[in-house]
């Protein structure tokens, strides 16, 4: 199907379904694996994750490291393709498309990554940075155009005045600027889909609101649905309209932020929200610390992943995987004490 | 261009970039200056060999009784050209199998660079020998082997450099926006990578010239050329050692080794200036401390501070200008209470702590003030009582454990070693003794001691670093971004052990952050900094229930509560000043909403609003308390 | 974890040596010219004598796979690799039909004479000067090992030895060639090592000086990079002084890149003998192999072109080994 044959979706309709993705990864077989016979391990960085993004909505992926967060997020990109489930994008499955129509999609599909000081080359203008995704998909038939279009851009991200920032290199610019390059670099294309991996995390705090603001804006204002991936669960509350809670590969909880941040089902969550510090001494409460790290994804427990780690865990734990529950209001959460 | 000029203004850079120019202009003005024309045939006598040097003859006659200064002349066309012509021919070679086996990586990656491991076993001398033999003497022979047996350098040093290219963070935006790999080669890694082949070329000229001139010594030059190797080689093999002909030996010589030279100081010097190195170095000897200065009653009010930070300056001189980076800063911890020193980047608050120490990097001086730890002024001290104070009285627990724990040593073993030395009557199996308790206390398992840094996780890293900071019993210990780039519930539990820790030993904390809530958790008492000066402090409850500092009423407003997501989020507009341009009034009226004219020009004191609490800022000053 | 890794260094060794083999049996098949012509150009010999010739030497087989009956195996190939293994590398064209292996043996002894107290002295001074350059940074000694070190790199290996060999010779009446004095006579067996010792200083001193300078800039620099990793900055708030941190921390790790450059270096070290003993008339590998060019002597020729590489994948081999023990980091390859 071609581009401009989109059809006139219903506000509501997801862009992305994420139905019942899993992934994983050969961890290279080595030589004494093939002399004894038996495969390589495998890790499965997701299994099993379903999730829905809608225009307009600011949907958040919280977790700690190695727990799928990042593997999602290539997911609803398209850069992966899953080893079972399906992705839908736009209501087509993008297993059924060719290569150079997946590309297509992906000029809808814009990332914003964690590090600014990073992710822009030092030798390229903002100007060069910010039509680079124009080049790459041949989307403007003349200079002029691709001009016009980056000075857009530049002014939704906040850039103003926009022919100030053209020629400048990113040394020239502060954290927050830089931020705000990548943020029009991804927008010059006009996405369906942001995805922002740790927007803030390394932004001082007394700029990070304006970035944060200006992601929400973009949602509320302009019907893109944005993914922000971060471990920062004050910013989830104040930022994002649904959250999805993963550890080791699943969505654990989920539902509407504040829901599910002011009334966690799942002891992971719970303990999650538990140990954010709350900005005020006369609120401190005592935090639900869990032992011990997350484990090796190659190692998965059996039953409820989250069992050995569980402070209220119990007999069936060990043996049963729990589906997500429904526990009203849109929040589901996978554990035994909610719905089984 | 920059380069050009930072080149020039390189000393050594400058002096090979003349010494290549004049090889350069010789090579090609060869026919001007040569007095003979050495490629002439003429009739010489018994008497002309080896004449000395004379006026006819600057550098005396040769076996054949030819000029040497114009053999010189005429000789380095030859050597420039196999120089270019080699190098050029290894860096195209070796430019693309590097490009492509760092790019492509995988199998075509790893198999090329097999094959490039293969070359570099093979001495090189050797095979170019064999093959020149072989192949026959030609000029054209020469240059081909050179270029094709010298790409293996190149091809390495290009693969090393595109791999790291191709790891950093724009490729893999460029990856996601959907370039291809052509695309991103052409736009990004080239780049990137042609200064530093620029560099390498410039080393490879140089190994050119020497491959020929060793060849030509050998025998195996192009005999209808002249070229300095062959020069020494007919001189060396034709008598001039017994007939004490040094002109013949040694002018040809001091010749390449004015070009290699030349080449070499040209190609450090790009180096440097392409990929230049990190400037610290921690063992560079100490500037001088500021003279020691009388120490006011200020510093004691009721218990008495362990650590007291009394008019602490700091200044960097970087590239020649000073920059303050600590200005006037006076703070205090008491035995078993937790200050948190909370700002953003380049606020001081690392600095400030790394100067009571005398740990600051190279640049940095402490140039006014005093720090006095148990009562003692640090920087009174002599270098061999400080070594003593170091550890025992204040322990740190520095940003990135990963870097720094030594990665070659045992955690257990970089333990005992702090134990031991100040210790040193303390037995080697009582001192492990400890260092395995400390690791157990921070919840590692003793049996893991003896794994190197590496091999643990981040989070125990952390922990690993905090039992070594507890080694010698500190008064103080200061944490700096103890869990900054740790997961959440690491983190969680990093800080937990932190209090517990405090609250059991009793010893004093200065938790160094930019996270206002872990403060709140977890202090008692908070500085607030910001641009090298405290901008209020006071109790946790003081400053958070009533901040009156503008920056820090703004900051708490800018931080979210998970508890109050309706709150509206504020970001303080402008920018934290720079070092180098810092406001001449309160270093926060450029972005202070309440900033008047009087916040332009003059700077705020600090403000005693009531024992303990402090505030930089002119609004506050009719409600200071005189004489507490 | 690492046991494996040994196994798998020991492994790509073999495999390195197997390719070496082969691309050197194949270079000398490869070049132009018929070895047993280039071996047997004696205008003498008729062409009966130069046919019984090429039989005993093989050049009649097949070059790789025998496909004209008999055995696959009796190629020329398979011949070679299969006299490699038995030790066997053939006879000299040149030098009196002796066994190559027997004169090999011969010339690296002397090589190795030559070669390892001059690395072993360039080991010592280059990493003392870099270290010392490196933490005095920036003064005139700094500066001076620098220039030095430079100057040293820039030097054509022959053209020092030259140098040596002319004024040590003149001044300071040193033997300038040859391993023994000739004709001479010994009362002890102590005279005749003080007479080896004396031909042994000049192409020692030369030696060691080429190669000096580089591991100078190499420790000087890796020196530096490590006086600025935080863990430095660790042992100094420990409280250790300047020279316990240089011994316990700094040193082991600034060690780590001059041991990989001394196993790279065993290839120069191999250019450099040829050089050096060349100018000295120093009987070992690196004459041996000019020598074979100027006679054409292939089986010499390929005998010490193996030889050498072995010594380089030898040592490269124990380099990495040397580096798995030193930096507990290392579990890929």
């Amino acid at each position: 199907m071609s581009e401009g044959a989109a059809v006139v979706r219903p506000v509501t309709e997801p862009v992305v379904i994420l139905d019942d993705v899993a992934v994983s990864f050969a961890r290279g077989r080595r030589l004494v694996d093939v002399f004894r016979r038996r495969p390589g391990s495998v890790v499965q960085a997701v299994d099993g994750v379903s999730l829905e993004l809608r225009p307009g909505e600011v949907l958040a992926i919280v977790g700690e490291s190695g727990c799928g967060k990042t593997t999602t997020a290539n997911l609803i990109m398209g850069l992966l393709r899953p080893s079972r489930g399906r992705v839908i994008v736009d209501g087509q499955d993008l297993a059924g498309l060719a290569e150079s129509d997946r590309r297509r999609r992906r000029r809808r599909m814009q990332m914003v990554f964690q590090d600014p000081y990073e992710s822009l080359n030092p030798r390229m203008t903002v100007g060069e940075i910010v039509a680079e995704p124009l080049q790459v998909h041949r989307a403007t038939a003349t200079r002029g155009e691709s001009e016009t279009l980056v000075l857009q851009a530049l002014e939704r991200a906040g850039l103003r005045p926009a022919e100030r920032f053209l020629a400048v290199r990113p040394v020239e610019l502060s954290g927050g600027q830089r931020q705000r390059v990548v943020i029009a670099s991804a927008l010059v294309l006009e996405p369906q889909v942001i995805i922002a991996d740790e927007p803030v995390s390394m932004l001082d705090v007394s700029i990070r609101a304006d970035i944060l603001n200006l992601l929400a804006s973009l949602a509320t204002k302009q019907d893109i649905a944005i993914v922000m991936i971060t471990h920062d669960m004050s910013t989830v509350a104040a930022f994002s309209d649904r959250v999805a809670v993963m550890y080791l590969g699943r969505v654990v909880e989920t539902g509407p932020s504040r829901q599910v941040l002011t009334s966690p089902r799942h002891p992971y969550t719970q303990a999650l929200v538990s140990v954010v510090p709350v900005p005020h001494p006369s609120r401190r409460r005592p935090p639900l610390v869990l032992v011990g790290e997350t484990p090796d994804p190659s190692r998965i427990p059996p039953g409820c992943r989250f069992h050995p780690r569980c402070p209220v865990a119990f007999a069936r734990c060990p043996q049963v995987d729990p589906p997500l529950f429904d526990v009203g209001g849109g929040q589901k959460a996978a554990c035994l004490l909610v719905g089984g | 261009m920059t380069v050009w000029r930072k080149l020039l203004r390189h000393r050594l850079g400058a002096v090979g970039l003349a010494m290549l120019a004049v090889a350069v202009l010789v090579a090609i003005f060869a026919a001007v200056i040569a007095p003979y024309d050495p490629y002439e045939n003429v009739r010489v006598s018994i008497d002309d060999i080896y004449q000395s040097p004379s006026p006819q003859h600057l550098l005396g006659t040769d076996d054949a009784g030819k000029d040497v200064f114009s053999g010189l002349v005429y000789g380095a066309r030859v050597s420039l050209l196999v120089g270019f012509a080699g190098a050029f021919i290894s860096l195209i070679v070796g430019g693309v199998i590097g490009l492509v086996a760092g790019f492509k990586g995988g199998r075509l990656g790893n198999g090329l660079m097999r094959f490039t491991d293969f070359f570099l076993v093979i001495p090189e001398l050797a095979l170019q020998i064999v093959i020149v033999a072989i192949i026959g003497q030609s000029l054209r022979n020469i240059i081909l082997v050179i270029g094709l047996l010298g790409w293996t350098t190149s091809a390495r040093l290009v693969r090393a450099q595109t791999l790291s290219v191709r790891a950093r963070k724009f490729v893999e935006r460029a990856r996601a926006v959907g370039a291809s790999d052509l695309y991103i080669l052409r736009r990004h890694i080239f780049p990137q990578v042609v200064p530093l082949m620029l560099a390498n070329a410039v080393l490879t000229i140089s190994l050119a010239i020497l491959a020929e001139s060793t060849l030509a010594f050998i025998g195996l030059g192009d005999p209808t050329v002249i070229s300095w190797g062959q020069m020494l080689n007919f001189a060396f093999t034709r008598g001039a050692v017994s007939a004490g002909a040094w002109w013949a030996l040694v002018a040809p010589g001091l010749a390449i080794v004015w070009v290699v030279l030349g080449v070499t100081l040209l190609g450090n010097a790009l180096e440097d200036l392409l990929n230049p190195r990190r400037g610290r170095h921690f063992l560079e000897p100490e500037p001088a401390m500021p003279a020691e200065e009388t120490v006011g009653p200020a510093a004691e009010r009721g218990a008495p501070a362990v650590l007291a930070v009394q008019d602490l300056a700091v200044e960097f001189v970087v590239a020649g200008a000073r920059m303050r980076a600590v200005d006037g800063t006076t703070f205090s911890v008491r035995k078993g209470e937790a200050l948190g020193l909370v700002g953003e980047s380049g606020s001081g608050k690392t600095t400030a702590m790394l100067a009571a120490l005398r740990l600051l990097p190279p640049g940095g001086e402490v140039v006014g003030g005093s720090v006095l730890l148990g009562g003692q002024n640090v920087f009174a001290l002599t270098a061999d009582e400080l070594r003593d104070v170091r550890w025992t009285r204040m322990a740190m627990v520095f940003q990135g454990a990963m870097n720094a724990l030594n990665p070659v040593r045992t955690v257990e073993d970089q333990i005992v070693e702090a134990i031991s030395l100040h210790d040193p009557d303390l037995s080697k199996s009582a001192a492990q003794e400890r260092a395995a308790h400390l690791l157990e206390v921070m919840g590692i398992d003793a049996d893991r001691g003896s794994e190197y840094p590496h091999q643990f996780s981040g989070g125990m890293r952390q922990r690993a670093m905090i039992a070594l900071a507890l080694a010698c019993d500190p008064d103080v210990i200061v944490a700096d971004e103890p869990t900054t780039a740790l997961d959440v519930m690491i983190q969680a539990q990093i800080l937990e052990l932190l209090k517990k820790l405090q609250r059991e030993l009793g010893m004093a904390l200065v938790l160094i952050t930019h996270d206002l809530g872990v403060v709140a958790e977890s202090c008692d008492r908070v500085v607030v900094m910001y641009g090298g000066i405290v901008a209020e402090q006071g109790t946790v409850e003081e400053v958070y229930s009533d901040p009156q500092h503008p920056y820090t009423k703004l900051l708490m407003e800018a931080f979210p509560d998970m508890e109050d997501p309706d709150r509206p989020l504020v970001s303080i507009p402008g920018l934290p000043p720079r070092l180098d341009r810092l406001p001449p009034g309160c270093r926060f009226a450029p972005r202070c909403p309440a900033a008047f004219d009087r916040c332009q020009v003059e700077r705020p004191p600090s403000y005693v609003l009531s024992p303990g609490r402090e505030a930089s800022c002119f609004l506050l000053e009719s409600r200071q308390v005189v004489g507490v | 974890m690492r046991g494996r890794l040994v196994l798998r260094k020991l492994g790509w060794a073999l495999v390195t040596l197997v390719v070496v083999a082969t691309f050197n049996f194949m270079l000398f098949r490869v070049l132009p010219g018929d070895p047993a012509k280039a071996g047997l150009r004696d205008p003498r010999l008729n062409q009966e004598a130069v046919e019984a010739a090429r039989i005993r030497f093989g050049l009649d087989k097949p070059v790789f796979v025998n496909l004209e009956g008999g055995s696959p195996f009796d190629s020329q190939f398979f011949r070679y690799i299969g006299s490699l293994a038995e030790g066997d590398l053939g006879t000299s064209y040149a030098f009196n039909n002796r066994a190559v292996s027997d004169l090999l043996g011969r010339a690296l002894v002397n090589t190795i004479w030559l070669v390892l107290p001059a690395q072993i002295l360039a080991i010592v001074l280059g990493v003392v000067m870099g270290l010392v350059a490196a933490w005095k940074r920036g003064t005139a000694i700094d500066v001076g090992s620098l220039l030095f070190a430079l100057f040293m790199w820039a030097l054509p290996t022959f053209f020092l030895a030259i140098l040596l060999l002319f004024f040590g010779g003149r001044w300071l009446g040193l033997p300038t060639g040859g391993r023994v004095t000739l004709g001479a006579t010994y009362e002890s067996g102590w005279e005749q090592a003080v007479d080896i010792l004396r031909h042994l200083l000049l192409p020692t001193i030369g030696f060691a000086l080429v190669l000096i300078g580089e591991y100078l800039l190499v420790m000087r620099s890796s020196v530096m990079e490590v006086f600025g990793e935080d863990y430095i900055q660790t042992a100094k708030a420990k409280g250790l002084s300047t020279i316990q941190i240089i011994r316990k921390h700094a040193f082991r790790n600034a060690m780590l890149p001059i041991v990989t450059l001394i196993a790279l270096n065993l290839g120069f070290t191999v250019s450099g003998a040829i050089q050096v003993e060349t100018v000295f008339s120093w009987p070992g590998l690196g004459k041996l192999t000019v020598d074979a060019v100027s006679q054409r002597d292939y089986p010499v020729l390929q005998g010490t072109f193996l030889l050498l590489a072995v010594a380089v994948i030898v040592a490269n081999l124990i380099a990495e080994l040397v580096y798995l023990r030193l930096d507990p980091r290392v579990t890929e390859v």
